[in-house]
């Protein structure tokens, strides 16, 4: 029976806190003797530091200390080199991209931070930097995630192919700039470490800055209860939570370090570029023979990042025939790092124009393409997907839109003098679900306590966990409590991949089937209990209490905690992560989106008029929130199609857009109704029936946007993002 | 941000003295340009002079002229009923402008005065004349999409970004100005200056001088008149080319035109000889296109800003045929 | 790097400059507070770091994101581009004046009925404007209320819910 705690609208249970101004974000901590800190950064964009002269801002008023690579303390690598940790920060004279910080100043108040940081001199020897994902100095690493695949022989199916596309699609880098700037408190007692961090994984931050500082992680505690927007930018420990840490530990006071939003673009991640070619095979019925997908990206000098971008080639459609390769180009730019549908995101843009262009070539309505090349099972593999509702997401998004309304010529939908372009794409968003634990405790009021170190960043985390725990233990929601975003709590991963809600809701789950074996285990041999002898198979849980099946009765937990003189009791659970290697293939979610895009014909000004998401998601815990991360992420894709590009100086490496003036995100006046179906049902892998819902906004979005504008104009973009002078 | 002494202003004169008498000193009102430069350590006064409790926030009409203090705000000035009926381009200037609560913070003194948002001119750890004379212009071999194709020199390529100043130019506004030695009244026509050899000198006012107030002469009655601004993002941004313009057409005749551009220029960027073409022109899109060649005539493109050119033809054409469609 | 590439430089001027303080009055949400500033600091950072009212938030400390609106004197403004010393005597209010005798404000409520929010750090300047918008008479319809709230950006992108939002306190219930 449902829950009437589950599924449509409930309200997020941090909303009330977040709308009072009463939330407290990392950069909100405060403390006594707290003392600000402030980076200073490369103004080249390759090189050698020759001079730092610190002599003025140290003597500047308030000023106590001006750390550099000549008095930091040792830093150290990360030993894994998949690892999250970028190298460390302050380790030499080396620079390696424009922005980097080449020293920290702490002083009593951040307007003398700020001045003391504007005062350290930095000299440099500069090198020439290798900017361009193009440049052929620059160095390839073929295959960096050890993920290209294939099946078949895609050259010859190509060559034997009667209908060929093949073309070079381009995504921009796209910064990720969740509105709260990264922000880290550090304080030591002795040589215990506090960290309030804005970070995506308190678990993930404890490890790295232990292992940075060569410390035991059970001296270090991370705390994020509130953060304000990551957008993946939170899925490393970047070096100024690790110099915060360390400038607390020079001045012996408390430090707080507010990354400045210009420090944004260069110190937590970015989107990385991409040049990727694709080559379609099909024939003139539309069935595609050949998929062939190359995906050059961008890489930082000295560090490592995972973001599959061909991958979306490989299990997208029914072909005989499939090749997927990444290739990294090392470039003088920041570190990157995932941004919201990392890899997908790019991957998605070129495979769904380039059969928007195949259905073009065909003649074929773009909808019946992907229709008639649906891959029924894994199409390299063969295994079968755990569920796969894409079918019903084409059918309910094209419905819900009106795509029968489409007259199939470009440039033949008018309103006005204004061009009207339709245009869809599908997706699916890749399966992740990484182990993961989770406590509860239930006390004699009869309200449970669910703590798990795993984080919320804005996705309705809190909520939805909430709501699980109270359906698992048959308690009214505002009975249960979720203390979340500590790494004193039991380990989570980080918030990313879509992947926390599955992780974390898999480990409530055996929580709670622990806590109800431990209150079975209390009254085993109490003969007051109406449960007393019963097995977990015995029992289910109602309306606040654990009952027999038999009909034999049963009690309220305070009930059980009540007459055995306990408090509390708790049980913790934790979940691994599902086998792949299997007949059956765990699935994340699918989505089709339809978008209508308006453009100006003479002024090329393009504007998306409505956009319409159908969407496999498992089962929805919370209609409300999960819309509401199915809407965010497709306004990121808004921005990703129209408007967000971060722009590198070839010459410099420098940053040329740096501010939110000059990189433009979407505003409210961009962004129309966005109309949201979810679709298809729960997804066995997982024991709540769950998917991830946070990414599948990204991908599927710049392709609709881009194949309506090719139907509204003509006029076939393959760049992202789509700009005015692109249609003039 | 650099330390620096805070002065309140009581009275206009004493104002002008503070400022003229020492050359680190400079003036604040509704600081959306002044403290976020000072912020970005590109201005570094040592005293600011702060103006904005002088009384110069009165808008009053008298005799075809609207008379506005220039510590009016934006929010206030396109709200004055006088503006909204006769002064339709500068009510829609005003609001496509920035956003709702930098409207209310700037005043417009200050945003005729508003600098560049060339990155190259905000930003210390770069070359730039404009903000270091012969220093270099970074901007000429840098990332220029949003920088002018008018009125540019080997020395500077930044442009002007406001849009009420676009509308205000296009209808003859002037600046009343308060120095030492006593008040003058400056057209806009003459205010701005390009920038040459000598960018970092952009109007004609001298130290320590002070917009205490805008003249603006009202349209005749049955002047159409409108601002169109053209952007990537569909609002919070500045023009990637934006056209003022007002037209009196009687008869089948245009019988009065005035233009000015925006975005597209080093300076708020009037066409006379366009609002030569189109009066006594009937107005049609022969004359439209007359008009927006000679606008954007002796324009120089950069490598990344070549589409401004046409951009900026097709937007006067745009809204001049949109104003001769108005009945 | 091509000889002519402009040269990068190295950091201003050589000497920092002494500190100036200022003592100023500011009135916040009905209550006095007479404190020293520097000449530098921000209503924002006053707000913030003085007085601990850290509803209000700081997004990108130069004007183009709006998490910082804050109502100066009844108008809704930019508390990063104004100067503490300059609001002396003003009166303020932030999101923590807005409940009346512990009831939240109706778009306070209206947020969290419509999901107008994900990580909740732009949601204090995107309700202080929204007060503002609905006194300004600016939610005559959804493409006005998208208009007036666009200095406010969201990058969780829950800008169709806020709008929804503000349309219900507004009056205008579902009609778009």
């Amino acid at each position: 029976m449902a829950h009437p705690d589950i599924g449509e609208g409930i309200d997020r249970v941090d909303a009330r806190v977040k709308v009072s101004g009463r939330a407290a974000y990392p950069t909100d901590h405060d403390c006594p003797g707290l003392a600000h800190a402030v980076l200073v950064q490369s103004t080249v964009g390759a090189g050698r530091i020759t001079a730092v002269d610190s002599s003025a801002a140290k003597a500047a008023p308030g000023v106590l200390a001006v750390i550099t690579h000549e008095n930091a303390p040792e830093l150290h690598e990360a030993r894994d080199r998949k690892a999250t940790l970028p190298p460390p920060p302050l380790q030499s004279d080396r620079i390696v991209h424009h922005g980097q910080t080449v020293a920290v100043v702490v002083a009593e108040t951040f307007e003398q931070a700020t001045e003391g940081a504007l005062l350290v001199r930095t000299e440099y020897a500069p090198a020439t930097p290798v900017v361009d994902i193009d440049d052929p100095q620059a160095e390839h690493v073929h295959d960096p995630f050890g993920s290209d695949d294939g099946t078949g022989d895609v050259a010859a199916a190509l060559a034997a192919a009667p209908v060929r596309i093949e073309q070079t699609y381009r995504t921009a880098v796209n910064t990720n700039h969740p509105m709260g700037p990264f922000a880290t408190v550090a304080s030591w007692d002795g040589d215990e470490l506090t960290v309030h961090d804005c970070t995506q994984g308190p678990s993930r931050t404890r490890a790295d800055l232990a292992a940075t500082l060569k410390a035991p992680q059970d001296t270090i505690r991370v705390l994020a209860p509130y953060l304000g927007g990551g957008f993946g930018s939170g899925l490393r420990t970047w070096p100024h939570t690790v110099l915060a840490a360390v400038a607390a530990r020079h001045v012996g006071r408390p430090v707080k370090l507010v990354l400045t939003r210009k420090q944004m673009f260069t110190s937590v991640g970015h989107r990385p570029d991409t040049v990727q070619r694709i080559g379609l095979g099909a024939t003139r019925d539309g069935r595609i023979t050949a998929i062939d997908h190359e995906a050059r990206q961008t890489l930082s000098m000295c560090d490592v990042n995972t973001e599959m971008v061909s991958r979306v080639s490989l299990s997208g459609y029914a072909s005989p025939h499939l090749s997927a390769r990444d290739v990294q180009v090392r470039v003088n730019v920041p570190s990157p790092g995932s941004m919201r549908a990392p890899g997908d995101g790019q991957g998605n843009f070129a495979l769904e124009c380039a059969l928007d262009e195949l259905a073009h070539d065909l003649g074929m309505d773009p909808l019946e393409l992907r229709l008639r090349n649906y891959a029924g099972e894994h199409p390299v593999t063969g295994q079968q997907w755990s569920s796969n509702d894409l079918r019903e997401c084409y059918r309910v998004g094209a419905e819900k839109f009106g795509w029968s309304r489409r007259v199939p010529e470009p440039r033949s939908m008018r309103r006005g003098r204004t061009l009207v372009g339709y245009g869809m794409a599908g997706t699916s968003f890749f399966f992740y679900q990484p182990p993961c634990s989770a406590r509860i405790t239930i006390g004699r009021d009869g309200h449970a306590v669910v703590g798990s170190a795993g984080m919320d960043l804005g996705t309705g985390t809190y909520t939805v966990m909430a709501q699980l725990a109270a359906e698992l233990l048959a308690l009214p929601l505002r009975r249960v409590r979720m203390v979340m975003g500590d790494s004193s709590l039991p380990q989570a991963p980080s918030a990313g991949g879509s992947g926390l809600t599955g992780s974390m809701g898999s480990a409530i789950h055996a929580a709670s089937r622990n806590l109800i074996r431990s209150f079975l285990d209390l009254v085993r041999d109490d003969s007051g209990s109406p449960l007393h002898g019963a097995g977990e198979g015995d029992v289910r849980v109602q309306d606040g209490r654990i009952v027999r099946k038999d009909g034999g009765g049963g009690e309220s937990y305070e009930a059980v905690l009540t007459r055995h003189r306990r408090e509390e009791l708790t049980a913790e659970g934790s979940a691994e992560a599902p086998a792949e290697d299997r007949p059956v293939v765990p699935t994340g979610p699918y989505a089709a989106k339809f978008a209508e895009v308006h453009v100006d014909p003479d002024l090329g000004v393009i504007r998306v008029a409505r956009l319409v998401t159908a969407a496999h998601c498992g089962r929805i815990l919370n209609e409300k929130t999960a819309r509401s991360q199915l809407i965010g992420g497709t306004v990121g894709g808004i921005g990703m199609a129209l408007l967000e590009e971060t722009v590198t100086e070839p010459r410099t490496g420098r940053i040329a857009n740096g501010t939110l003036g000059d990189y433009l995100v979407a505003v409210n006046a961009d962004i129309p109704d966005l109309d949201v179906h979810f679709v298809g049902g729960p997804d066995p892998t997982n024991p709540n029936g769950t998917k991830g819902c946070g990414e599948l906004g990204i991908p599927g979005t710049p392709a609709a946007i881009a194949n309506a504008v090719f139907h509204a104009t003509g006029t076939r973009v393959r760049r992202l993002p789509l700009t005015i002078e692109d249609l003039l | 941000m650099r330390s620096f002494a805070y002065v309140r202003a009581t009275t206009v004169d004493h104002a002008v003295a503070e400022v003229t008498a020492d050359p680190d000193a400079t003036y604040l009102a509704g600081g959306t340009t002044q403290v976020d430069l000072m912020k970005d350590e590109v201005f570094r006064p040592g005293r600011l002079v702060d103006i904005t409790r002088l009384p110069l926030r009165d808008v009053t009409s008298d005799n075809g002229t609207l008379v506005v203090g220039a510590l009016t705000t934006m929010e206030e000035l396109a709200a004055h009923e006088v503006v909204a009926g006769r002064l339709p381009l500068v009510r829609q200037a005003l609001l496509l402008g920035a956003s709702p609560q930098l409207r209310h913070m700037a005043t417009l003194g200050g945003n005729l005065l508003q600098r560049t948002r060339c990155r190259y001119f905000r930003d210390p750890g770069v070359a730039c004349n404009k903000r270091e004379p012969g220093a270099g212009c970074s901007a000429v071999d840098g990332f220029n999409r949003m920088h002018a194709v008018l009125g540019t020199s080997p020395a500077c390529i930044a442009t002007h970004a406001s849009d009420v100043a676009v509308a205000l130019l296009a209808v003859g506004a002037s600046v009343r100005v308060r120095g030492q030695d006593g008040e003058r009244v400056v057209p806009l026509t003459e205010f701005y200056r390009v920038p040459g050899s000598t960018p970092h000198v952009e109007n004609v006012l001298a130290h320590g001088e002070l917009i205490t107030h805008l003249e603006i002469p009202l349209l005749p009655p049955g002047a159409r008149s409108g601002y169109l601004k053209v952007r990537d993002r569909a609002s919070y941004e500045f023009a990637l080319a934006s056209v003022a313009a007002a037209l009196v057409i009687d008869d089948g005749r245009i019988r009065a035109a005035h233009l000015a551009l925006g975005g597209v220029g080093t300076v708020p960027w009037h066409v006379p000889r366009a609002e030569e073409l189109l009066r006594d022109a009937a107005p049609d899109a022969e004359v439209f296109s007359a008009a927006a060649e000679a606008a954007l005539s002796g324009a120089v493109a950069q490598s990344g800003n070549g589409f401004k050119i046409e951009l900026g033809r097709r937007a006067v054409v745009r809204m001049l045929s949109t104003l001769a469609e108005e009945s | 790097m091509d000889g002519s590439a402009p040269q990068a430089r190295v950091s201003p001027g050589p000497q920092a400059r002494p500190v100036v303080r200022v003592p100023v009055v500011l009135r916040v949400n009905g209550t006095e507070h007479r404190i020293e500033v520097d000449t530098r600091t921000t209503l924002l950072d006053a707000l913030r770091d003085s007085l601990k009212l850290t509803g209000t938030k700081k997004g990108c400390d130069q004007g183009q994101c709006g998490a910082c609106t804050v109502h100066v004197d009844g108008k809704r403004v930019l508390s990063c581009l104004t100067l503490a010393a300059s609001a002396d005597g003003r009166a303020v209010r932030t999101i923590e004046g807005l409940e009346q005798n512990g009831t939240p404000h109706p778009l306070q409520e209206s947020f969290v009925k419509h999901d107008g929010l994900q990580c909740g750090y732009c949601t204090s300047g995107q309700i202080m404007s929204a007060v503002a918008l609905i006194e300004e008479g600016r939610a005559g319809s959804d493409d006005d209320i998208r208009e007036f709230m666009s200095g406010n950006l969201c990058r969780c992108g829950a800008y169709p819910n806020i709008v929804a939002a503000i349309r219900e306190v507004a009056g205008r219930g579902d009609d778009a």
